[in-house]
């Protein structure tokens, strides 16, 4: 089995020799036809400002002015992902500070247009403090205050900005005999957009461009790999600040005055427009996005009026149709042609020898006495283990034991509620989850965050400087031959095969998984972190998955594993830690592990056939008819299948279990059943009406209800509100129904008027399952009804099952206690890995050695 | 004497903005997404009150009633133009998709209805009140404002708990799956909380145009500040955007009877900013526990 060994990757047609450079695919400056056609358009400017009349030279200046605004935005929209609605005021703060500087401090314009730009640096490094910690509406919101702020500052400060009259007499700067006036600033203008442009080119494909894409993308897995997303956000705005200020500097002598009202709510809207019409994040852009806004009024100009409707509705129709704006629609247009005239594109790959994984000595990463509480909520408790360096830890315990939130402990996502995490003699807690990512603790996550608009490769080129960015312009880091060397060697080490320029938002789902272990070990850790690793993997996947971990852990590197697939677990690790509910269980080797009866308990439930002896399975006759059918049911999450073509008949007023580890597709399957996930192959039938295309509100009219896992009642309605709002689709007689209610779980009467946040677990189970059957079910479909509740209570919500099941509701039951879910059944699959493994009559399922093996795995 | 004037008219101005600012709330609840032009929707209720009520000369509560049914066809507008398509797609464009739509209402307002600001009278707004003789300086209107906001607020509310589609707005807030799960049409909900926060935007502008200028730009500020008070509230709070709107409102009218009207943009807008940088979920916002 040593299809993984780099040595034998095989040799593709598109081979190139070590000593070749291979990156030839690597474009000097990004996007060459786009880079080129923006200089061509500002030297073609350049050109007609010499040629033109004055008035025309304006809107040329003023079209250069709003693409150096829009190329700064362009950072801040395009590379970082915000959005800012306030830089009108950096654009005013430029002008008045070079009006002011010229007209009353007895500068030249050389002196105090640098000084304008070192202003807005600083104001917007200031503003970024408060604006950056928040998101969304709430960052526009921040943006918008601020311009508002400055343009009545503005107002108010009469004695150094002339309040509304403004400064007039602004004078401009002169190139010599030839060039004067608005002439001498639209050559300034034009080149140093062109600067600008240039700067971005640098920025937008060197380390900071990657970076700032990368906390776009996934802030949380930026820090993982040691970015730290403030500083780099702050970075985008600042230099967004200082381009919008250094373009006001050049509006104020190209208009010859300032006043407040040039610098409006609105003029902020065209800003954003600008970037929005000719495409966020991309080069060519807002150089085309400033020709559109700046130039289309004037050829309007007798409709002075309708700028703002014209600007209005484009805007509406760029964010329809064209998302990626002008640029995004020639780009697509460009692959079309390009297909057409050379076929495929021919980007270079390469195959890489054996990869040189760094032999040092790695630390020991120790939890002592670690505990989480969310609210009052235990999540963790008095959990101590050690992760010895060279050697496979695995963390296993059933659902909610508590595994996912000692992974975000150990890195630093969140701070401990209590106890002490150290590596070597380094204590860890408190630490942001960058600085723990920079001393060595690398992790991937339960669904893979990759950073999807960058490469494969630069997805683990960033990574490889550990947060180290190098200067602002650089692309040492990420571009040089040795970087991208050592990260396609890392690539192919961790057995991804696909091409290594494709942007990683492509990837099949095994392929983001490798690429995510791969920008773990880019980082070169001393500990590395996996969440559920083989979630979701084919089973020849999950082959060469265990392959590489041991091979990461024969590295030197200390591995945690916290996964739910038992045979994976039982096969690689050297040392497994139990826990459940948050408390320690059990340790020691997986043989260990697998006999410790306190752990068979915890997954299988009270097993034994004693809870089968009280029901009888004589119940099971074929010849009911067929309340719900599934057949071929295939689905998943991206490219990677779920669900394997599931069967499943349940026939009328039978009660079918659902047995599996978690992880097996059971909730997959009860999503797609009830119409939460979609789209899914295959058929489902309910008594006879295919329900697979129906939306959820149908299939619950049509009679497929779901109490779904954790309850999910509506915790802040009262718990009688909650049973009204099952009768939602069907009113009638409501008021008996709530009744009949109320009889059967005599204890929600007691707690009609509180609060259903406020019940216990048991009470908001049997408050979900009234809920439930007051949409009147023909099929009641219960996901994990035991799952937290103490052992009293359980049996009581299982008396309430058996009686229902005995009244002649048809039932479906998904539970980790399989016993339970077995003694209430009459006929049972068992899934593993999204297949149907086993199936039959409960009795025959609880003896079945195929139900202990999808549990605990084994052979 | 000028204190409880200020006080008074700026609990009025208050009223209004806990008005807009729940409209932000709704649509935020059920569904994560805002109308950012909500004063647009403000603008079109003042406007259409106008056409209706002194162009047409029709009467007055016909004239409100017609203009805030056209507002909720305006917000059902807004969610299937502006928010539905881009919340599809998982993108988050619809922020800008709102205020674009909110400059296409304000421009063809502006050619519909004109350029120039008009005043709608009423005889609410004409004589200011006295008491005993002395003058309060503030107009019956802006003593009737605040207790419509507060009777509209209360009265949604009441509804929200007491009708079947009420409850199920609230399900939907709280947990929008298993509200799916009951069967309730979520996307209905949230086309329907749209309409609901134009009408609240409609009415806030129909109570308020005898007392300003009505044309088509003065929703804009007015939108924003109302944005900034659904943020210090919290947005996903009902009670707590309403008491953050009375303060903001109080605190305005104290601050132009003191330091005169220019200042109130610069501190109030000031003070968004400070609270967001102290408190990012808003003053009774609860902070939210991060997703890994």
């Amino acid at each position: 089995m040593n299809n993984l060994n780099p040595d034998t990757t095989r040799q593709t047609d598109s081979f190139v020799s070590e000593s070749k450079p291979v990156f030839a695919g690597q474009p000097g400056l990004m996007r060459p036809w786009q880079f080129a056609l923006a200089l061509a358009i500002l030297a073609g400017m350049l050109v007609l400002a010499g040629l033109l009349n004055n008035y025309y030279v304006f809107v040329l200046a003023n079209v250069a002015l709003l693409a150096m605004v829009g190329i700064g935005l362009n950072v801040l929209m395009g590379l970082s992902g915000q959005v800012s609605f306030g830089h009108v005021g950096f654009y005013a703060i430029g002008a008045y500070v070079v009006a002011i500087l010229t007209t009353r401090a007895g500068f030249g314009f050389w002196g105090a247009w640098p000084l304008a730009a070192i202003v807005c640096a600083a104001i917007g490094a200031l503003l970024a403090i408060p604006a950056l910690r928040v998101k969304g509406p709430y960052l526009a919101m921040v943006t918008i205050a601020f311009g508002f702020i400055v343009e009545h500052s503005i107002v108010e400060m009469s004695s150094i900005t002339g309040g509304q009259n403004g400064i007039m007499d602004v004078a401009g700067p002169s190139l010599g005999e030839w060039l004067k006036g608005e002439r001498a600033i639209a050559v300034i203008a034009i080149v140093t957009t062109a600067l600008c442009l240039v700067a971005y080119a640098l920025l937008s494909r060197g380390n900071w461009g990657a970076a700032l894409r990368a906390v776009r993308d996934g802030e949380i897995a930026s820090e993982s790999i040691g970015l730290n997303p403030l500083i780099i956000k702050t970075v985008a705005f600042v230099v967004s600040a200082v381009f919008a200020g250094l373009a006001g500097g050049l509006y104020a002598p190209l208009a010859g005055f300032v006043t407040p009202s040039s610098f409006g709510f609105i003029q902020s809207i065209l800003f954003v427009l600008v970037v929005m019409i000719g495409g966020a994040g991309t080069l060519l852009g807002p150089i085309l996005g400033a020709l559109i806004v700046g130039v289309l009024p004037e050829l309007l100009a007798r409709f002075e009026d309708v700028r703002l409707l014209i600007f209005g509705v484009l805007l509406l129709v760029v964010l329809w149709s064209a998302p990626n704006g002008v640029v995004g629609l020639l780009t697509q247009f460009w692959r079309l042609v390009a297909r057409k005239l050379i076929g495929t594109t021919g980007i270079s790959e390469y195959v890489v020898p054996v990869p040189d994984l760094e032999r040092r000595v790695r630390r020991t990463l120790r939890a002592e006495a670690l505990s989480m509480h969310f609210g009052g909520v235990r999540a963790v408790t008095d959990l101590s283990f050690t992760v010895r360096p060279a050697a496979i830890t695995s963390l296993i315990g059933p659902n909610g034991a508590g595994k996912s939130t000692v992974i975000n402990m150990l890195s630093g996502f969140y701070v401990p509620s209590g106890g002490r995490i150290f590596i070597d003699e380094v204590e860890l807690r408190g630490k942001s989850a960058y600085s723990i990512a920079r001393l060595g603790i690398a992790r991937t996550y339960q669904t893979s965050q990759l950073f999807g608009s960058l490469s494969v490769l630069d997805n683990v080129a960033l990574a490889l400087p550990c947060g180290d960015l190098d200067a602002l312009l650089s692309d040492y880091q990420i571009r040089s031959q040795k970087a991208r060397w050592r990260a396609a060697r890392l690539l192919r080490w961790c057995g991804f095969e696909g091409r290594l320029q494709q942007p990683a938002s492509g990837l099949a789902h095994v392929d983001r998984r490798l690429v995510e272990i791969a920008r773990g070990m880019a980082t070169d850790p001393d500990v590395l972190l996996l969440d559920e690793p083989a979630a979701g993997l084919s089973r020849e996947d999950k082959e060469r998955l265990a392959l590489l971990l041991r091979r990461i852990a024969e590295a030197g590197i200390g591995v945690v594993l916290v996964e739910h697939d038992m045979a994976l677990v039982m096969d690689i690790s050297d040392h497994v830690v139990v826990i459940d509910a948050g408390v320690f269980l059990a340790s020691g080797s997986p043989a260990e592990v697998q006999n410790n009866p306190e752990v068979r308990r915890a997954y299988l439930g009270e097993a034994g056939s004693a809870a089968l002896d009280g029901h009888s399975s004589a119940r099971v006759t074929d010849n009911a008819p067929e309340a719900l059918r599934v057949s071929g049911l295939t689905t998943g999450y991206g490219a990677e299948p779920v669900l394997h073509a599931v069967d499943i008949s349940v026939r009328n007023g039978h009660t079918v279990a659902l047995l599996g580890a978690n992880g097996a597709g059971k909730t997959t399957l009860m999503r797609s059943l009830i119409g939460l996930h979609r789209p899914i192959l295959g058929s489902i039938q309910l008594e006879a009406i295919e329900i697979s295309v129906q939306s959820t509100e149908q299939i619950v009219s049509l009679g497929l209800v779901l109490v779904p896992e954790g309850r999910q009642v509506f915790p802040e309605l009262s718990v009688l509100d909650n049973i009204r709002l099952g009768a939602f689709l069907c009113p009638e007689d409501r008021d008996s129904r709530i009744e009949g209610m109320l009889v059967r779980f005599p204890r929600l009467r007691e707690r009609l008027h509180q609060r259903a946040g406020l019940l216990s677990g048991g009470e908001q189970q049997m408050l979900a399952i009234s809920r439930a059957l007051m949409s009147k079910p023909r099929v009641l479909i219960l996901d994990e009804p035991s799952l937290g509740l103490a052992p009293k209570i359980i049996e009581e919500l299982f008396q309430a099952l058996r009686q229902l099941r005995d009244e002649g509701m048809t039932l479906v039951v998904v539970d980790q206690m399989a016993a339970l879910a077995l003694a209430l059944a009459d006929e049972a699959y068992v899934f593993e890995s999204g297949h149907v493994v086993a199936h039959g009559t409960a009795r025959e399922i609880a003896r079945n050695p195929a139900l202990a093996k999808a549990y605990l795995g084994g052979h | 004497m000028l204190v409880l004037s200020a006080l008074i008219s700026g609990l009025g101005l208050g009223s209004m903005y806990g008005l807009m600012a729940l409209g932000f709330h709704v649509t935020y609840a059920v569904s994560g997404t805002v109308n950012f032009a909500q004063g647009s929707s403000m603008m079109l209720g003042a406007v259409l009150t106008f056409a209706f009520a002194q162009t047409l000369g029709w009467p007055t509560g016909l004239a409100i009633l017609l203009a805030l049914l056209l507002c909720a066809a305006y917000g059902l507008l807004v969610e299937a133009l502006a928010v539905r398509p881009f919340v599809k797609r998982g993108s988050d464009a619809w922020l800008m998709a709102t205020v674009a739509m909110g400059i296409v209402l304000d421009n063809v307002v502006m050619f519909s209805f004109g350029k120039e600001p008009r005043s709608l009278h009423s005889s609410l707004a004409q004589t200011p009140m006295e008491i005993g003789g002395l003058g309060l300086g503030v107009y019956p209107l802006q003593i009737i404002i605040p207790v419509v906001g507060l009777c509209l607020a209360a009265g949604v509310h009441y509804l929200s708990r007491q009708t079947r589609w009420g409850t199920a707005m609230l399900a939907v807030v709280q947990n929008r799956d298993a509200a799916r799960l009951m069967g309730i049409p979520v996307q209905r909900i949230v086309a329907g909380a749209f309409a609901l926060s134009a009408v609240f935007a409609g009415v806030a502008g129909a109570l308020i145009a005898p007392l300003v200028n009505v044309h088509s730009e003065m929703g804009t500020v007015f939108g924003l500040k109302a944005f900034a008070v659904a943020i210090l509230g919290g947005i996903g709070s009902a009670w707590g955007v309403i008491v953050a709107g009375l303060l903001f409102g109080l605190l305005e009218a104290l601050i132009s009877a003191t330091l005169g009207s220019g200042y109130t943009q610069i501190i109030s807008f000031a003070l968004v900013i400070v609270a967001l940088a102290v408190r990012p979920n808003g003053l009774f916002g609860r902070a939210q526990v991060r997703k890994v």
